[in-house]
């Protein structure tokens, strides 16, 4: 799942024929300007300026400006840009047309198992989710395109009358198209407005998701996906997710405040098992991370690293499974490595390590684990005959 | 018995090195149960015809590389399994192809990140085809005592530990590999092992699911037990749970489903799996699953270590009740033990090997060579130069600041000695026909011999012999050699001569005798025998192959290595030649015909063949 900002969502609806309003992306205030004088839309539409950033909660922070003429976009944009909000700093803002309309809908699609499903309602806007009754469902098996006078028969049903219910269902169409030759995995637009007086549509505000494993096929993919965890991503994520790009398997890693426990776990199922037996016995965990797919173990070693900087903790799971093929013996010097270096930083003092794992290499990688009490580390080392979770219990009643 | 795979899988793997590694492990698997290769042919272009090496215990096979799948079936019939092992970019392709081939009814898939379109898009060809496909994203598919699809299992020695030699009572399903591997180590641990042993794989649209596995598992008599384990995100465990509360099922079901977590982390946090995100108003969430198994009758402990436990009374209890009847436990020294490699057993110190070659000069099994054990780095750094490397691999021993000193000269003085020199012209003849530079340079090497610059070894040899056997006798020495050798090496020259000397030789003798405290027994020999020659006739004095050669034994060098020194240093001249005949964009040259004299028969008529 890849969530795109809007600037490149409305690239891509532009392709697609879905009407949306005239926007511009800057970084520069000044800039906006220039283009006041290059564009006609600019000088005499009413303005919306939005942080062009993954931040939730943008209205409540001030981040979206409404109603501007083009000085007041101009001096909202100056204002915008440079904030910081936590982690984040507002670099781009949007500049949009606030298009003058008379009614607001909603136009919605979606993928699952067995194709994708389309959702109308002529109810759109902020009061949608009290009218999720009034929204009309179309499901498309997968390879099939729904013939226009399906989708008009859908809108008409949805409550869309005479010609409305053929643009909306024109649109729809589009979308469907979109979706489709974009390998998004959602599509929200809402609100789709209209403006009678010239039968103007345009997706005022739209929420995309693409599947980022499909860019290799497509060439014109010029952005890059915003974060998918709620928040910007922090220097550490983002420098594991650096090392993550560059290497054959993964190491992956989410910080979350406030817990005490760290995880040094393997592979993308066993990782999540460890991360609920924390929270199933009343522990905190201080994130979430994962390798697997036999890293090197130069990128294990970064991860321990970074690990053992979270602040508070007082103990490490380092757990796993029984691994198929990631070498056990050479994933573990990497998290020694990690160790002696944090340790030698003054870092791990009163932290308590809890060790579980199987597969090849096992004995080795496990001994080498082992031999660390001989430096120090409270380190507690189990093999396979160790319930894969149970060293969560033995680390919480310690 | 089993699902999906036993004894009767032919598999044809399609990908590179991957599939090869997978290969390698499915065979070991072949190897413990004896069974016949699972793995009959690869697809894989850039490598058609190749042939891959997979041992089977001490078996050698060769596995060809197919151009296309339908090569790959038509020679290799009983292929009735395909393992896509590509790409994610072709692996839609490549999937899509075997499930397009009549006799292939399986496909599972390994790779990673493919589109969730791609996916979708495969499972219903499979499904309209009456074919499973499964993964993307799986680790494979194992049934005990019959077949092993993919690396599942890991090492060898697992495959022993999770008793998957022989079939047990349990059937596996999972999304994710690892806890592949893990849970069919706690149905060995906590139960008698499994019967077959699924990974699903961990993406959003998988190409089967749960329910599917379950029905085959209900239809397995030998399977009285499955182990599910799932996770957060689609709706997969729910219909495994609706199938579960349907009706009365023959198998017992045992779950464990991850992402509980969720409910206290940041919301839309990423876990490892494409498909491990819970959906709009709880839908799809771990508390969900649980709840639906449970209430549908599945053991579904707390946490995943639970799950030992809950194996263990589930099996105690089909003891009891007389479904599974308790086997003798297979004594595992009766199991083959995987042949181990000759460095393996080398090791271990089980085995003598004669060795092929032996070296005493040098070692690049560490991080930098080592020159008779002194690493590259620490000479440069401690500032030696390359006389001294020169000294250490042919002479094996770091020559005195003074000793260096002489080889650098011996070495700057016989670089070159102009273009027409044969070997020098010999390399020059080469670079103007386009020949590159190490055969141009080897053109040149090859004049080097009895009349061009190979006399070194010879003279020092000698007068070697000389110091030795007539040290105060040099007619006698004279006499031996022109007995049994010949003409002196190292003595004569064509045009230099007493009166004409060479300044190489001066300058070299000057300087050894002058400048340093060597000892020169040799070089003073010869200089004595250089007398008596001169006293005979004007140009046989001692030339510079003589002198390098005397010089060289009083350095202490072998004499297998003074020839070397005349060939390094000329390699100079001669590489230095090529550059700059090429520098020149020098054109094919031949001789003219005045430089030649034709003493040839007159021109003739043929005769008949007779």
């Amino acid at each position: 799942m890849a969530k795109i900002l809007e600037g490149p969502a409305m690239k891509l609806f532009n392709k697609w024929g879905i009407p949306v309003p005239n926007y511009v992306v800057i970084m520069d205030p000044d800039r906006l300007a220039q283009l006041g004088e290059a564009n006609k839309w600019l000088r005499e539409s009413k303005l919306v300026v939005k942080a062009h950033e993954a931040i939730g909660g943008r209205f409540k922070l001030g981040l979206v400006k409404l109603g501007l003429n083009l000085d007041g976009a101009v001096q909202a944009a100056k204002e915008m840009i440079g904030r910081e909000i936590g982690t984040s700093v507002v670099r781009q803002v949007i500049v949009a047309e606030m298009l003058d309309h008379d009614e607001e809908y909603y136009l919605s699609i979606a993928g699952n198992r067995d194709g994708t499903e389309l959702l109308l309602s002529n109810k759109g806007g902020v009061d949608i989710e009290d009218n999720w009754d009034t929204v009309k469902h179309l499901f498309i098996p997968i390879d099939e395109t729904p013939s226009i006078e399906r989708i008009t028969e859908a809108a008409l049903e949805a409550g869309f009358i005479g010609e409305v219910a053929e643009r909306v269902a024109k649109i729809a169409s589009r979308l469907i198209l979109c979706f489709d030759n974009e390998d998004a995995q959602s599509i929200e637009i809402n609100p789709l407005v209209i403006r009678k007086s010239d039968m103007r549509f345009a997706a005022l505000d739209a929420v995309m998701n693409v599947d980022w494993d499909a860019r290799f096929r497509h060439a014109d993919w010029d952005f890059k996906p915003v974060s998918e965890i709620g928040r910007p991503f922090t220097e550490a994520e983002q420098q594991i997710m650096d090392i993550d790009a560059r290497i054959k398997g993964s190491v992956k890693l989410v910080e979350v405040p406030g817990g005490n426990i760290a995880l040094l776990t393997a592979g993308g199922g066993a990782s999540v098992f460890y991360s609920d037996a924390v929270v199933a016995r009343g522990g905190s965990i201080a994130n979430y991370a994962e390798y697997s797919g036999d890293p090197p173990d130069w990128a294990v070693e970064a991860l321990t690293v970074t690990i053992c900087k979270l602040p508070n903790i007082k103990h490490i799971i380092v757990g796993g499974a029984i691994a198929n093929f990631t070498d056990v013996k050479a994933t573990f010097n990497g998290i020694i490595n990690g160790f002696r270096q944090s340790k030698s930083k003054g870092y791990l003092e009163n932290v308590k390590i809890w060790v579980r794992r199987g597969g090849p290499n096992e004995n080795l990688g496990l001994a080498a684990m082992k031999k660390l009490q001989e430096e120090g580390f409270d380190i507690h080392v189990y093999d396979r005959s160790m319930p894969m979770t149970d060293i969560v219990d033995l680390a919480l009643n310690s | 018995m089993s699902i999906l795979a036993n004894r009767d899988t032919r598999a044809v793997i399609i990908g590179g090195v991957a599939g090869l590694n997978a290969a390698k492990r499915m065979a070991q698997f072949d190897f413990l149960i004896n069974r016949p290769l699972t793995v009959q042919a690869f697809v894989y272009p850039p490598e058609e015809g190749q042939q891959k090496e997979i041992y089977r215990g001490g078996e050698l096979n060769n596995v060809t590389v197919y151009s296309s799948l339908n090569k790959a079936v038509e020679e290799n019939p009983e292929i009735n399994t395909a393992l896509i092992y590509i790409g994610a970019s072709r692996a839609y392709q490549s999937a899509k192809e075997a499930l397009d081939s009549k006799g292939i009814k399986l496909v599972t898939m390994i790779t990673e990140g493919v589109p969730e379109k791609d996916a979708k898009r495969l499972r219903k060809y499979a499904l309209e085809k009456g074919k499973i496909f499964n993964g993307p994203s799986s680790i494979g598919i194992m049934s005990a005592g019959e077949c092993r699809l993919g690396v599942i299992g890991g090492e060898y020695k697992n495959l022993k530990l999770c008793n998957l030699y022989r079939p047990g009572s349990f059937g596996v399903i999972t999304k994710s590999g690892g806890l592949s591997n893990e849970a069919m180590w706690l149905c060995a641990q906590n139960g008698d092992g499994i019967t077959s042993a699924v990974a699903i794989g961990g993406d959003s649209y998988p190409g089967t699911d749960f329910v599917t596995y379950l029905n085959m598992f209900e239809n397995d008599p030998d399977t009285k037990a499955v182990v599910i384990v799932g996770e957060v995100g689609g709706t997969l465990e729910e219909e495994a749970a609706e199938w579960l509360g349907k009706e009365i099922r023959r198998i017992k079901v045992i779950a464990s489903i991850g992402g509980t977590c969720q409910d206290v982390l940041p919301q839309g946090m990423k876990f490892g799996h494409a498909g491990a995100k819970e959906g709009k108003k709880g839908l799809g969430s771990a508390r969900s699953k649980i709840s639906a198994l449970r209430a549908a009758g599945a053991v579904v402990p707390e946490t995943f270590g639970g799950l030992s436990k809950a194996i263990k009374e589930v099996y105690q209890e089909l003891l009891k009740s007389g479904v599974i009847k308790p086997e003798a436990e297979l004594d595992e020294k009766l199991l083959p033990t995987l042949p181990p490699s000759v460095q393996e057993v080398m090791k271990q110190g089980e085995v003598i090997v004669e060795p092929l070659i032996r070296t005493t000069i040098s070692d690049d099994r560490g991080e930098e060579p080592r020159y008779v054990g002194y690493a590259a780095s620490e000479l440069c750094e401690k500032g030696y130069g390359i006389e001294d490397v020169i000294a250490l691999l042919w002479n094996k021993k770091l020559p005195s600041r003074e000793e260096s000193e002489i080889i650098k000269r011996i070495i700057m003085i016989s670089a070159d000695h102009g273009p027409a020199v044969s070997g020098a012209f010999g390399s020059i003849i080469a670079a103007c026909a386009g020949i590159d530079l190490p055969q141009a340079v080897s053109a040149g090497m090859t004049m080097i011999g009895p009349r061009f610059g190979g006399a070194v070894t010879n003279a020092g040899k000698y007068f070697k012999y000389g110091v030795k056997e007539y040290p105060n006798d040099i007619p006698g020495f004279l006499n031996w050699m022109k007995q049994n050798v010949g003409p002196v090496p190292g003595i004569g020259h064509r045009v230099k001569s007493l009166k004409n000397p060479d300044k190489r030789v001066k300058y070299l003798v000057e300087y050894v005798k002058g400048k340093t405290t060597l000892h020169t027994p040799c070089l003073d020999y010869a200089l004595e025998v250089e007398k008596i020659t001169t006293s005979k006739k004007d140009n046989l004095i001692l030339n510079v192959d003589g002198t390098i050669g005397c010089i060289l034994v009083d350095l202490d060098f072998s004499e297998y290595s003074l020839n070397g020194f005349f060939v390094l240093a000329r390699t100079i001249g001669m590489i230095g030649h090529w550059i700059d005949q090429n520098n020149q964009n020098a054109r094919l040259i031949r001789l003219y015909d005045y430089l030649i004299n034709y003493a040839v028969k007159e021109e003739r008529e043929v005769p008949e063949k007779r």
